[in-house]
């Protein structure tokens, strides 16, 4: 908030309610940034939606909308089901048939994909976000009063404090599709590795970011002091920062899982088996129905990460 | 908190052995274990073969010196790599500004209905018509409305865009909408989390004083949400800028179109241009949105 808060020296005491509402307005507290952000925001959209790439008049062109009809009225019915009357049993034998042979083994590897993948982004993040801290990685932690402070001293913890930053925001600026893109052409196709690292990576970078900024928003009192009665930072660490923050960093854990899955479902498309795969495959063979039923899976698998997490962020926050 | 000093009162009961905490770190280690035996995997599998292990080093070799000029003799005429480079990312930015706006568009409105403060009855309120729109719209409604909130976003922007390029063909429509409606979905949910979850002093106040539910819900707890919801939407401009880049893959102009292209004919140079370009651009971005989350959302 900026300094001229709705109670700040600007508002004067004027005695009818009209002038008195006008200066409230004018004292309202406003922000420079957030206006320019505004601005070149919607500038940009605007000239976004009139730009030759988009073409507002050519977008709503009504040959899109009855390809769109054609598309969903023939190959997304199911195979079995064209120019039939519709059957429940032609379908479920239909989905059963899919799911024994593709769908069961690819929704599982998804998990498995992502949870591996959590895992090792959230073992990283933990010392990166310790790292990136900007009050616990500084020359006097959480500023106690008997911390010695050098310039040497000063200058190392900074350059440590901002190359973590660097780092973080390195690993999660590059999209995980990319990651894995680039990954599999070193680690070969056809292992699921590529997918993982590229998950873990991302998240990692996310998790770090997240994980730095619980600490330094923890209240700072018993951590200064642990550090004035002469604590060294590895037990600052271990007995103060690390029990405090535990909670709100499983918190974000579970909150990445949930994203982690969805786009575990997504890097199958470039080889690794998960559902993206036998998507992609479905694709090649132009097989729609099959494409939507099992985007329909990766629904399920998404909606049931959605649970878990839901269900461990309520018991932790408890 | 003098009184405090004088009487710190029984400290609060330590957990048991298995608290929430405790009990979900083990399902975590136990779930991975799970996986990792499920799928197989082995660390030899992330030891490169003798090519992956040239590639890895030529492309990391480059990281440092991004091409500033085509690495291959190009047709006359063409476009400085520099130039080629900002128009990949304007491109990325439209198709990112232009889905945002509309997943905006879409997702405010489905978040004020998905909120339970927008269902919920008020004793003494006045305003019958809105009372009679909401016994119109009812709960089944509700139920109905948080299923295909949950549909749109569950299903990846990059399956919209698989699902989309088939129905509607490779344009600038099918592109947008599939980073619309996911967004959108995204948007309904975490809008309707923040209203529900912003103070509603303001609105009673109002309700007290005699307003109707719609005023009380428009200038009592609406303002109390727009900061966050302001604050999440800047946020989400990084991410469309990120999904629009990897749509590339997919055929559209975007960044990802130009990094596949750059790395498949082993253009380790251009390909390292073009990422650090998106790098810098989601520095910025997320700078702007970190320094605006600060100014505006109060805690």
């Amino acid at each position: 908030m900026s300094a001229r808060g709705v109670n700040g020296a600007s508002v004067s005491a004027n005695s009818t309610s009209a002038a008195r509402v006008q200066d409230l307005w004018r004292a309202r507290p406003r922000s420079k940034l957030l206006r320019a952000t505004c601005w070149s925001l919607g500038l940009w959209t605007l000239y976004a939606w009139f730009s030759p790439e988009i073409g507002l008049m050519d977008f709503l062109d009504g040959r899109r909308f009855s390809n769109l009809g054609r598309f969903v009225e023939t190959e997304l019915v199911p195979f079995p089901l064209r120019g039939e009357p519709l059957s429940l049993a032609a379908l479920s034998t239909w989905v059963a048939d899919i799911w024994n042979r593709i769908g069961m083994q690819s929704t599982l590897a998804t998990l498995q994909i992502s949870i591996i993948a959590i895992v090792i982004a959230g073992a990283a993040a933990l010392p990166l976000s310790m790292f990136a801290a900007r009050n616990l990685a500084a020359s006097t932690p959480f500023e106690n009063p008997s911390g010695r402070e050098a310039t040497w001293r000063r200058l190392f913890w900074t350059a440590i404090s901002s190359s973590a930053r660097a780092l973080a925001i390195l690993l999660r600026a590059v999209p995980e599709f990319i990651l894995a893109f680039l990954l599999l052409a070193v680690l070969g196709p056809r292992n699921a590795w590529p997918a993982i690292l590229a998950l873990a990576m991302h998240n990692c970078g996310i998790l770090a970011r997240l994980g730095s900024e619980v600490v330094e928003n923890l209240e700072p009192a018993p951590l200064r002091a642990m550090a004035a009665v002469g604590a060294p930072r590895r037990s600052l660490v271990v007995f103060g920062v690390l029990p405090l923050a535990l909670g709100r960093n499983l918190l974000y854990f579970f909150y990445r899982f949930e994203t982690c899955v969805r786009e575990a479902t997504v890097l199958g498309m470039l080889g690794v088996l998960s559902l993206g795969y036998w998507i992609q495959d479905a694709r090649a063979k132009q097989y729609y129905d099959e494409v939507f039923l099992l985007v329909l899976f990766s629904v399920g698998v998404v909606l049931v990460a959605d649970l878990v997490s839901v269900l461990a962020r309520r018991s932790i926050r408890r | 908190m003098a009184s405090h000093s004088h009487n710190p009162g029984p400290l609060p009961a330590r957990p048991g052995p298995f608290g929430a905490r405790r009990t979900w770190l083990l399902a975590i280690a136990l779930a991975a274990l799970w996986a990792a035996h499920g799928l197989g995997v082995t660390l030899s599998g992330l030891v490169p073969s003798g090519s992956g292990l040239n590639i890895l080093g030529e492309f990391l070799g480059a990281s440092l010196s991004p091409a500033w000029d085509y690495e291959v003799v190009v047709p006359e005429g063409t476009v400085a790599l520099p130039w080629k480079v900002l128009d990949a990312l304007r491109r990325t930015l439209i198709f990112a500004a232009s889905g945002l706006s509309l997943a905006l568009l879409l997702g405010f409105p489905l978040g004020i209905v998905a909120s339970t403060a927008w269902w919920k009855n008020h004793k003494g309120a006045r305003g019958e018509r809105f009372h009679l729109l909401k016994r119109w719209l009812n709960p089944t409604l509700f139920v109905g409305i948080r299923t295909g909130i949950a549909l749109l976003r569950s299903i990846h922007e990059v399956l919209w865009a698989v699902l989309l390029l088939a129905a509607l063909g490779l344009n600038s429509f099918s592109a947008v909408c599939a980073i619309a409606l996911p967004f959108a979905g995204t948007f309904a949910k975490v809008f309707s989390d923040i209203l529900d979850e912003a103070p509603r002093d303001s609105a009673d106040v109002l309700r007290a004083s005699g307003a109707t539910e719609a005023q009380a819900f428009l200038f009592g707890l609406l303002p109390r949400a727009l900061p966050d919801m302001a604050a999440y939407a800047f946020y989400r401009f990084e991410c469309a800028v990120r999904s629009s880049a990897v749509l590339g893959f997919f055929g559209y102009p975007t960044l990802g179109y130009f990094i596949k292209l750059a790395f498949d004919n082993k253009r380790y140079h251009e390909v390292w241009s073009y990422l650090w370009s998106l790098i810098v651009l989601v520095f910025v971005l997320e700078a702007i949105s970190g320094a605006l989350r600060r100014r505006v959302v109060v805690r």
